[in-house]
């Protein structure tokens, strides 16, 4: 599944050709569904009002062709409600949302968050798992019980510990629950995933190189192990290029593959030329430049 | 260079008698049962050995006796971590004298050193001996020190004997960037799972695995690890699942749960040292509780 960026004109204004135009990549491309805006949109920079503009683009450009998610997650607690009945009512397939950032709730906390927030809603809704970027807040296998007990939309996880021990403490507790709860990873970590259980991820580096992702999808469940390692490392390493203040870099490799995405938005730094010159004799080492589309 | 593929790795507890010593003739049973289901190499003391209770001269005692014990039926990896790369070192050249097979080290206790620290800790190690020398990663267990990639492809370029990581921070980031690029610079270069959570890291390329858990239920532990060697990895979901029950039980409770695990399968291997504390009565109960409800464990040898 893929999270588009979010294009910026070069006055950090809202670009929503260029975004038309990146979902039609996108779904072009083999994605199985399209949600927006994760982290790697830069949703925390866009105020609620923008948000709401590009979902409403996202729903209406994509037109069905595959499920839409909308990433409702938002400082204030508030602003995500907000965000999750807009997704509702412009006709979203569903919504996203992470533990609540900054105040490292507790465990209790955790639950009546997802509870209010899915009560709200008649949209199917996935949790998302980071500890490792929410000063170790997490949803343990426990708590992933309780939620899938008391909610009958609660249908399943983005789960980005990227850690063999927690994923397999949620995936062990929500199959046997419900053995079509979706356990997915945050980016491409499909090897290690889908042999426990796993259905997808959302993808890091797919609008670099959609061909990639699509392989190794198909190769993991289809128990390919040697050629799913090759492919894992390799988009792997594309990760470790992109993921120091993501998505900086990322949106200056897609300037390498034909799809201007414009600069990101303040406190994150845009790809300097050089920054840039150096992911395109990575993406030239991996023989990504040579196998994956160029342009649009 | 020699080389060892340890393959599936038993770590034996280290069992006291009452008065707190080493109980050596129950070491001795508890090497045979080892050796009679399921282990291809043993590796003592590991925590799960409490290594960090046992002074040094009981150290050397304790893997001098599993030698003479074991009389090369199975390699032995001896684990040589200490605060002092001094103190490492002596054990690590103790080791390879007295006859193990390879010496396995962890970063520095307590002092949370940075990595150019490390690496000079593991450097001296490893050099100190002619055997495979294993780096134990085990972030949790370390305060969080932790071991990265680069780290791992600089003691590459400086130890002919580095053989491998041995890990237990079960961080899919850096077992895919290790193994990326680890086993061209080195071939033959070995990732081992740390612990019984072996099907991710097996997808990733692991090819063996450390088993604290195996005095408890060696058969569940083989079974795991030969669906993952053979790369049979949707089918080992279900022993997977069955095996992280087990460790979630005895998790909290640490090396008192482990050994409390034991004799529960009638393997009385006594308590541990101070400053752990056994369980209390209540705690025993529920640990034995939660045992009975893994089904896997039915199919366990009971008692020696």
């Amino acid at each position: 599944m893929q999270s588009p960026v979010t294009p910026l004109k070069d006055d950090f204004s809202l670009d929503l050709p260029t975004f038309e135009r990146l979902l039609d990549f996108h779904v072009r491309t083999g994605a199985t569904a399209i949600s927006w805006p994760h982290h790697k949109g830069e949703s925390l920079n866009l105020t609620i009002a923008e948000r709401k503009l590009f979902a409403e683009a996202a729903v209406r450009v994509v037109n069905g062709r595959i499920p839409v998610t909308i990433h409702v997650s938002a400082l204030a607690v508030e602003d995500t409600m907000e965000l999750a009945r807009h997704a509702q009512q412009i006709g979203a397939d569903g919504i996203l949302a992470i533990t609540p950032y900054f105040w490292t709730p507790t465990v209790e906390a955790i639950h009546a968050y997802f509870v209010r927030l899915c009560t709200s809603i008649e949209l199917p809704v996935l949790s998302y798992n980071s500890p490792s970027y929410l000063a170790g807040v997490e949803i343990t296998g426990d708590l992933m019980a309780r939620l899938i007990e008391r909610l009958p939309n609660f249908v399943g996880v983005k789960e980005a510990s990227f850690n063999s021990e927690k994923f397999l403490e949620i995936s062990r507790a929500a199959l046997a629950m419900r053995p079509d709860f979706a356990m997915l990873t945050g980016v491409e970590y499909l090897l290690p995933s889908v042999p426990l259980g796993g259905i997808g991820s959302y993808s890091a580096a797919g609008s670099i190189c959609p061909n990639l992702c699509s392989q190794l999808f198909d190769a993991c469940i289809a128990g390919d192990w040697p050629r799913a390692r090759d492919l894992q490392y390799k988009i792997s390493w594309l990760w470790l290029l992109f993921r120091d203040q993501y998505p900086s870099s990322l949106k200056g490799g897609m300037v390498m593959m034909g799809r201007p995405v414009g600069p990101t938005r303040a406190p994150l730094p845009t790809a300097t030329k050089e920054r840039q010159a150096y992911v395109h004799a990575e993406l030239e080492r991996l023989g990504i430049l040579d196998t994956e589309p160029h342009g649009w | 260079m020699p080389q060892l593929q340890p393959g599936l790795v038993h770590t034996p507890v280290t069992p006291f008698t009452r008065e707190r010593a080493i109980d050596l003739d129950r070491y001795a049973q508890l090497i045979e049962f080892h050796i009679a289901n399921g282990a291809d190499t043993l590796a003592l003391p590991m925590h799960a050995g409490e290594s960090v209770s046992l002074p040094d001269s009981e150290r050397r005692l304790l893997l001098e006796f599993a030698l003479e014990r074991v009389k090369g039926r199975k390699p032995l990896i001896a684990h040589v971590s200490e605060t002092g790369t001094g103190i490492a070192v002596a054990l690590a050249r103790h080791a390879e004298a007295a006859g193990a097979a390879a010496v396995v080290a962890t970063t520095p206790y307590y002092w949370t050193p940075p990595p150019a620290m490390v690496l000079e800790h593991f450097a001296q190690i490893g050099a100190a001996v002619k055997i495979p020398f294993f780096l134990y990663n085990a972030p949790e267990e370390m305060q969080g020190t932790k071991v990265n990639a680069e780290l791992c492809h600089k003691l590459i370029d400086k130890l002919p004997n580095f053989a491998g990581v041995v890990d237990l921070s079960l961080d899919w980031q850096f077992m895919i960037e290790l193994m990326t690029d680890a086993p061209r610079l080195r071939p033959g270069f070995q990732l081992l799972a740390g612990t019984e959570l072996m099907v991710s890291a097996g997808a990733i390329g692991a090819a063996g695995m450390f088993a604290p858990l195996a005095g408890i239920a060696p058969k569940l532990v083989r079974e795991l690890y030969e669906l993952c060697r053979d790369q049979k990895l949707f089918e080992a979901r279900a022993a997977q699942e069955q095996m992280a029950a087990l460790r979630q039980a005895v998790k909290a409770g640490g090396i008192a749960s482990l050994k409390a695990a034991m004799r529960a399968m009638g393997r009385d291997c006594g308590e541990p040292r101070p400053p752990l504390l056994p369980l209390d009565a209540s705690a025993y109960q529920k640990l034995v509780g939660e045992l009975d409800a893994i089904a896997a464990l039915r199919a366990e040898p009971p008692g020696w």
